[in-house]
């Protein structure tokens, strides 16, 4: 999952400082589940925005997934009237969502979230960055531990000398990824794998901006 | 030329200090500390931004050094440089004349004095080890050939006292793989749990300078123990420099630095004295330690 976290109100005020009147779209899919875009969200932005003196012309949570341009195209058209009464719209889902909406609507878009990171959802209010989208998976070498993610060097070839009872140098709070992945091989038999000489990663790999055409790249094999 | 490498070959027993650049441009300190130990060690490591504090470079302090006749340790760091700088800082020591390289992961950024900075580990101590090799071999990380091929000697770290300790064999082995061919430890103040560690890496082959600071005072070994990862000072120790009086410290540190050294010399090949600017001592503390004045360790022998 995305997890987001809103935004405070005086910045979404400010943001839309100068609009008449704002139409809010929240996501079904991550900031439904997470709690920060959903029915319940979107209704209790409309209150706020509506006591901090801006006028609201209603909201609407996409069933899908807000980033998903064929379904959140639909419910733009199916709000038509509501957002043409708008003068702004105000997107409670991650970034990408957000620029789903402004890529999709002719007025202005503006976040009510902050996005944070690709998520485990341990339960309602506690999830744990497990994935950095780094683009050359290597998990199936360092027992599905993400070092990438978890050890705040990247390190690939074991732990700092920072460590101390089994924590990491940089929040002693939070366990070192490197004796965790160096455990689990251990216990799965796998301490083999260890040894192994992970070369430098190829940061070409790692591409941003993103984008990938399936059909096009179906038609140069 | 490593004077350093041949008295290892030798089996020598090998003493390495450590220096840290100043902040700032006034280097007289510095080299001033640095004549204190000239006669008494067969190198001197130059610290690389130690704990993440900007200082000026190990490599310009290196060059000072040799030019001095006084055998440097350039430590490197993956902290603060991608690859491309790396390597060319690693040609640029061979350049000078600089051989034994210190290969090291380095601190975190938000450890040190410029907690905003951007991170970088392209590298780590591995594959940085691994760079050191193929550099050797007359090529860099892309294959593309050198004119001029560096030669050097490249070390490692490793903290004997980490807990848990086997991610940290594991990992001492990789670097043993990836072409450390010395290694300096962790400050160790448990001689017994120094041996153990000694007998599990025993297979690797490698030689290892046991590392050594210098107690000065009952709140500097308290400190260690709650804020630098893999040291450990025993109650007993702390106890022992806190029973004495200041003008007395000293002498007792170097006692106790002489004591350590005396228990764990037969167990490893060397030591490296981290002197945190008590570099007078060191003469004391190695006759203390009961190492007579070795002419390879002067550069007057030369």
């Amino acid at each position: 999952m995305i997890i987001t976290e809103q935004k405070e109100l005086e910045e979404i005020v400010r943001s839309l400082r100068g609009r008449r009147r704002v139409f809010l779209i929240g996501c079904g899919v991550c900031a439904a589940t997470w709690g920060t875009g959903g029915e319940k969200e979107a209704a209790g932005m409309e209150a706020r925005l509506k006591e901090a003196g801006i006028d609201c012309a209603g909201w609407i949570v996409t069933e899908e997934a807000t980033c998903d341009a064929r379904t959140t195209r639909r419910v733009i058209r199916r709000n038509r009237e509501a957002i043409a009464s708008s003068d702004a719209l105000l997107v409670l889902s991650c970034g990408a969502g957000v620029q789903t909406v402004a890529a999709l609507a002719d007025l202005p878009v503006y976040p009510a979230l902050n996005t944070l990171f690709l998520a485990r959802i341990q339960n309602l209010s506690v999830s744990d960055e497990r994935c950095r989208l780094c683009g050359a998976c290597i998990l199936a070498e360092t027992a599905a531990i993400c070092p990438v993610t978890l050890c705040p060097k990247g390190l690939a070839n074991g732990p700092c000398g920072g460590y101390e009872d089994g924590m990491c140098e940089v929040d002693r709070e939070r366990d070192c990824a490197w004796v965790a992945i160096y455990e689990r091989m251990e216990a799965l038999g796998q301490r083999g794998q260890f040894t192994v000489i992970r070369e430098p990663k190829d940061w070409r790999e790692d591409l941003h901006p993103g984008f990938v055409n399936k059909r096009a790249q179906k038609a140069s094999v | 030329m490593s004077r350093l490498a041949d008295a290892i070959a030798c089996g020598e027993f090998v003493v390495t200090a450590e220096l840290g650049p100043p902040k700032g441009t006034n280097v007289a300190h510095l080299l001033e500390m640095s004549e204190l130990l000239r006669d008494h060690v067969h190198a001197v490591n130059v610290t690389d931004q130690q704990s993440s504090v900007m200082m000026v470079g190990s490599l310009t302090v290196c060059h000072l050094l040799l030019n001095r006749g006084i055998e440097p340790v350039f430590q490197v760091t993956c902290r603060d440089r991608n690859r491309i700088a790396l390597q060319s800082d690693l040609l640029s020591a061979a350049v000078l004349g600089i051989t034994n390289v210190l290969c090291l992961t380095g601190d975190y950024v938000t450890l040190g004095d410029h907690p905003q900075a951007k991170p970088v580990f392209d590298l780590d101590s591995v594959t940085l080890l691994k760079t050191v090799a193929v550099l050797q071999e007359g090529r860099d990380l892309s294959g593309k050939a050198l004119t001029g091929v560096p030669s050097y000697f490249p070390g490692a770290v490793v903290s004997p006292a980490a807990s848990p300790l086997g991610p940290q064999i594991a990992k001492m082995e990789k670097k043993v793989a990836a072409g450390a061919k010395f290694f300096q430890t962790q400050a160790v103040y448990d001689p017994a749990q120094f041996e153990a560690f000694v007998r599990q890496v025993e297979y690797l082959g490698v030689p290892i300078l046991v590392g050594i600071i210098l107690l000065k005072s009952a709140g500097m070994a308290r400190f260690m123990n709650s804020n630098v990862a893999g040291v450990t000072v025993p109650d007993g120790l702390i106890d022992e420099i806190g029973s004495v009086p200041r003008p007395e410290r000293a002498a007792r540190a170097v006692a106790i630095g002489a004591r350590l050294m005396r228990e764990m010399n037969a167990m490893c090949q060397g030591v490296h004295i981290m002197t945190l600017g008590w570099e007078r001592h060191v003469p004391r503390l190695l006759a203390e330690a009961g190492l007579a004045p070795s002419p390879s360790r002067s550069t007057n022998g030369e």
